[in-house]
Order: C-alpha cells, then structure tokens, then sequence
C-alpha cells in the first residue's frame, strides 16, 4: 500500500541532517526573508535553498511544485501589475494594457517570498521521512499522542481510500453509477459516503482499543527502539539559524 | 494455579438496556485453552474485552461482579497494568496496525516502546516473538503490506513481546481465509507449547473443538455451559444452546449403538472411535 510521503529517498549531506536543524533552517530562510528590509536577503535564502535542493539531488522531485505555485504567482504578478493599490507609474503596454512598476515589484516581493516558504518546506519534506521528523521531536518533548496522530495520518489515510474503492466497487457491482456528469457522480456519493464514514469509525474504535492493548496510554517515559546517531554539526548550525534569525530582527528593528 | 478467574461478572454498556454479560463465572489454570461460543450479540467479544480491562475501563457502563487475571484484579487496576498480564487480539487484523511505523519489526516492538523497555530488552522481545510467530522474514517490509494471516500474527507477535501470561483472542481467524486461519491456529499451538492461558472465541465449531481444553457457552450474555469439548457437545441440550456439534461429534451419535454418551469431537477420535466399534461388531 502506498504512504502518503514526499520524501526521496537519496544519499546526500542534506539528508544526513537531522529533521530538527532542518527545522530550524525552515524558520530561518522564513522569518530572514521577511524581516530583512531589502529584497537581498530574500534572494540569498531562495538562492541557497534551491541550491540545498540540487545538492540533495531533489530538485527534479520539487519541480512539480515550483510549476504549479509558478502558475499562480504569474496570475498575482499580473494582477499586481494591472489593479495593484499603489499603482502610479507606468512600467510597459501589452496589447492596450497597462503594467505598473509598484504592482510588478509587489508581485515579485510575493513571489520571493512564497519561493523561500515553499523551497525551505520542501528541503525538510524530500529530504525527511515523516516518522524520523516526529520520533526527533517526541524526544525533544512533543507528546506521543501528538505525534501519534500526525505519523499515523501518512499510513492510515492511504488504507482509508483503498477502504473506500473496495466499498465503490461493491456500490458499483450493485448497479450503482459512478461514472459520468455532475450529478451522476454526486448521487453515487450519497450510498458511498456512508459505509465509508462508519468503516471508518469502527476501525477507529478498534484501532484505539489496540493501541491501549499495546499499553499506549502507559504512564512511564517511552524508549525508542532505534538509535539515532546525532548530527555532527547540529547544535553549531541551529545557533548560527537563531543568531542569524535575531540578526534579521536585529537590523529590521534599526531599520 | 488459577490464572483466570470469573465471579459474577455482570456487564452493561453505557446507553443499553440489557445486560451484555449477565452473571458469568468460570476459571482457567495456567496452560488451559479456553473456548468461548455463542451466537451472534452472545456477549463472546465483551467478554473478550472485560478480561483484558477494556471493558470498564475503555467502554464504561454498569459493572458488577469481579474478574481476576494472574492474580490482578482488573477493575481496580488501569489498562497499561493489565496488559503486562493479558494480551488481546482482535477481529480485524488490519485495525491492530498501528500506523505509526514503517516495519513490521518496529510494529512490534510498539509496546515495548509504550513499556519504557531498554533498547536491548526491546530487540531480544522482538526477535523472539517474530521467530516464534514465523514472520521474521517479513521484519523489513511495511506494516500495512503483509497478507491477513500474516498481519494477524504481526499482531499476535506484538502482543507476545510484551510477554502476558494470558492472550485473548477475539475471533482471530474470521476475517482470514483458510490459509490465513491455518497460520493463525500453527502459531497459536506454538503459544501454548510456552505455557501461556489462551482463551479463543470462534465460531469454527471443529476447529474449537478440536483445539480447546474447555468451552464456555454463551446465550444472550448468561453462560449456559462450561465443559470439555467431548462432554459439552454430546450433551443431549447442545442444540437448544444454538450450537451445532462438529460433524465428527454428529457422526459418531448417530452410528455408534448402544449410545455411549460421550462421542469424539476431532477427526482422529471419530477414526479410531468407529474403528473400535466395528472391530467390536
């Protein structure tokens, strides 16, 4: 059955980085880009991100993402230029319409943002399995049952839409129609939305009985099965994030 | 030594009318296997459920009556004590993954992380439960992978690890197929040669019978009979409990003259059964 999982599975330095320090990576290429007041640091962190990407040898896996977000930052860019709040100078003509120079650098102050937001995510995303991600931050003191159900949710859901063909096809050897128009399709939701809903409570009822079975609600701190070796460099990279970081803030306060 | 012991429990869950367990008793010694039948809505799967505690604990509702595992009394004990004393294994096998691992040997060794076990502790459990379970082949594949009967002795190794003294086994095999039931019953019969108390709902009659030390019936949640396979099924009111005997057991009361009053309830005791009577006639 497939995972709901992004990661890629490569051997590369960024990999080797634990999902904590890439955590705080994530906030730094953030919160650098927004409160440092030029457009420089905006473009060194998407910079250096998209080169963490290619150094990760994912970039081909996060391509996806950049054309689909890089459709629509070119619609906000072009509604910038044209109907943008601060409008006044006229930057070019297309066609009979007019592009204006505040809206086309509003619109590329979005799109460096949203590229650094999306990039830094996607480092940690490719290059992390989301299991190690919430094991680091259970031993960092996250609650199990938080991380519970944000690990399970990758495993579960899968097995809930493989449930929900299995009930399709059951609607479907019935005489149900599934295929065809609009309203073909909502009337075969109706019957089909209802065993699914209840086969999914039933199987969470008894999914939590296992769990207690397997003591998950037992008072005494958890252990780990595995060993996880620290990264070398992580307390020296997560202090340069945070210096880095206050610096932003630092010299947005000055500004 | 008493492993298991039952008294008066009474049962009924939160909202309902009707008692779900209406004045069960019984007990079981260290090693027995214990059957559980009845029809459907017996009371088989809360029964199941009040000797592993979840029943009050999970479930709630009116209790009455007290039922004691490996000396532990479960009404006045949490969940995560009773478990080191009683495992359980449900229906379902797919709803006993947790989903929050990526290896079938990691899915088993999830108590042992529950239990704050050290790591070496946690590998030599895991080791041993996926060796006794046959699945160790399987222990770098993905949970959610494995075929039923597989992912139902993922299930049972998970509960083993944690090392009960006592395993419930709530109708383990009935979603399997015969394949599937077949791995399930080799591993439970490995179980029972470590000396564990197993007790088994099943609606496979023959397999039960064949299989059990002792049967306990169940009807409309009151125990109407509590026997060895060979005494409960040849029992002249078996029917009015709703039970069909094994085909063996029907077989042989229906051949052997003069009755004889208790028949066999395997295939190899009708065997030799028959064979005696006709070399006698």
């Amino acid at each position: 059955m497939k995972q709901l999982t992004l990661y890629v599975d490569k051997q590369s330095f960024v990999h080797a980085v634990d999902p904590i320090t890439k955590l705080f990576y994530v906030a730094f290429a953030i919160l650098t880009s927004m409160l440092v007041p030029t457009a420089y640091a905006g473009v060194i962190c998407a910079l250096l991100s998209l080169s963490l990407l290619c150094l990760a040898k994912v970039i081909k896996n996060a391509s996806p993402v950049f054309l689909f977000i890089g459709f629509v930052l070119f619609t906000v860019v072009v509604i910038q230029g044209l109907f943008g709040v601060n409008n006044q100078t006229e930057a070019f003509r297309l066609s009979g319409l007019i592009f204006y120079r505040e809206g086309l650098i509003t619109g590329a102050k979005i799109i460096l943002r949203v590229v650094n937001i999306v990039s830094a995510f996607l480092i940690l995303t490719l290059t992390t399995k989301a299991s190690d991600l919430v094991e680091d931050l259970v031993r960092a003191g996250l609650s199990p049952r938080i991380g519970y159900v944000i690990t399970s949710v990758f495993q579960i859901i899968p097995q809930m839409i493989s449930s929900a063909d299995i009930i399709m096809d059951a609607q479907r050897s019935r005489g149900m129609e599934t295929e065809g128009g609009l309203m073909v399709r909502m009337k075969a939701f109706i019957p089909l939305i209802g065993p699914v809903v209840l086969d999914s409570f039933m199987s969470t009822k008894e999914r939590a009985m296992a769990l207690e079975a397997r003591a998950f609600s037992a008072p005494n701190k958890k252990t780990f099965l595995r060993e996880r070796p620290a990264y070398t460099y992580a307390a020296k990279l997560r202090g340069a994030f945070v210096v880095l970081t206050l610096a932003a803030l630092i010299w947005r306060l000055a500004a | 030594m008493k492993k298991i012991l039952v008294e008066h429990l009474k049962y009924r869950y939160p909202q309902a009318a009707e008692l779900a367990l209406n004045d069960i008793s019984f007990e079981a010694e260290e090693g027995e296997k214990i059957g559980v039948i009845g029809r459907n809505g017996a009371g088989k799967s809360t029964l199941c459920q009040a000797l592993t505690g979840l029943v009050p604990h999970f479930y709630k509702g009116a209790y009455g009556g007290r039922v004691i595992v490996d000396g532990t009394e479960v009404l006045s004990s949490s969940i995560s004590e009773i478990v080191l004393k009683v495992g359980i294994v449900f229906q379902n096998p797919f709803t006993q993954v947790t989903g929050a691992k990526e290896t079938v040997y990691d899915e088993v060794a999830f108590g042992l992380e529950n239990l704050g076990l050290p790591r070496g502790e946690i590998s030599s459990r895991v080791d041993a439960a996926l060796e006794l379970l046959r699945i160790y082949r399987f222990k770098d594949q993905a949970p959610f992978s494995l075929s039923g009967g597989q992912t139902q002795r993922m299930a049972i190794a998970g509960i083993i690890a944690m090392r009960p003294r006592i395993i419930v086994l709530d109708e383990p095999t009935s979603q399997l197929d015969p394949q599937g039931s077949e791995e399930v019953y080799q591993a439970l019969d490995d179980l029972s040669d470590q000396g564990l108390t197993i007790v088994l709902t099943e609606h496979k009659i023959e397999k039960i019978a064949q299989y059990c030390d002792k049967i306990l019936v169940l009807q409309d949640g009151r125990s109407v009979a509590f026997d060895t396979p060979a005494r409960l099924f040849s029992a002249e009111d078996s029917d009015a409990w709703g039970i069909r005997p094994p085909v063996y057991t029907s077989v042989c009361r229906k051949l052997l003259r003069p009755p004889t009053g208790v028949y066999p309830v395997t295939l190899s005791e009708a065997g030799e059964a028959l064979a005696n009577w006709e070399a006698s006639t």
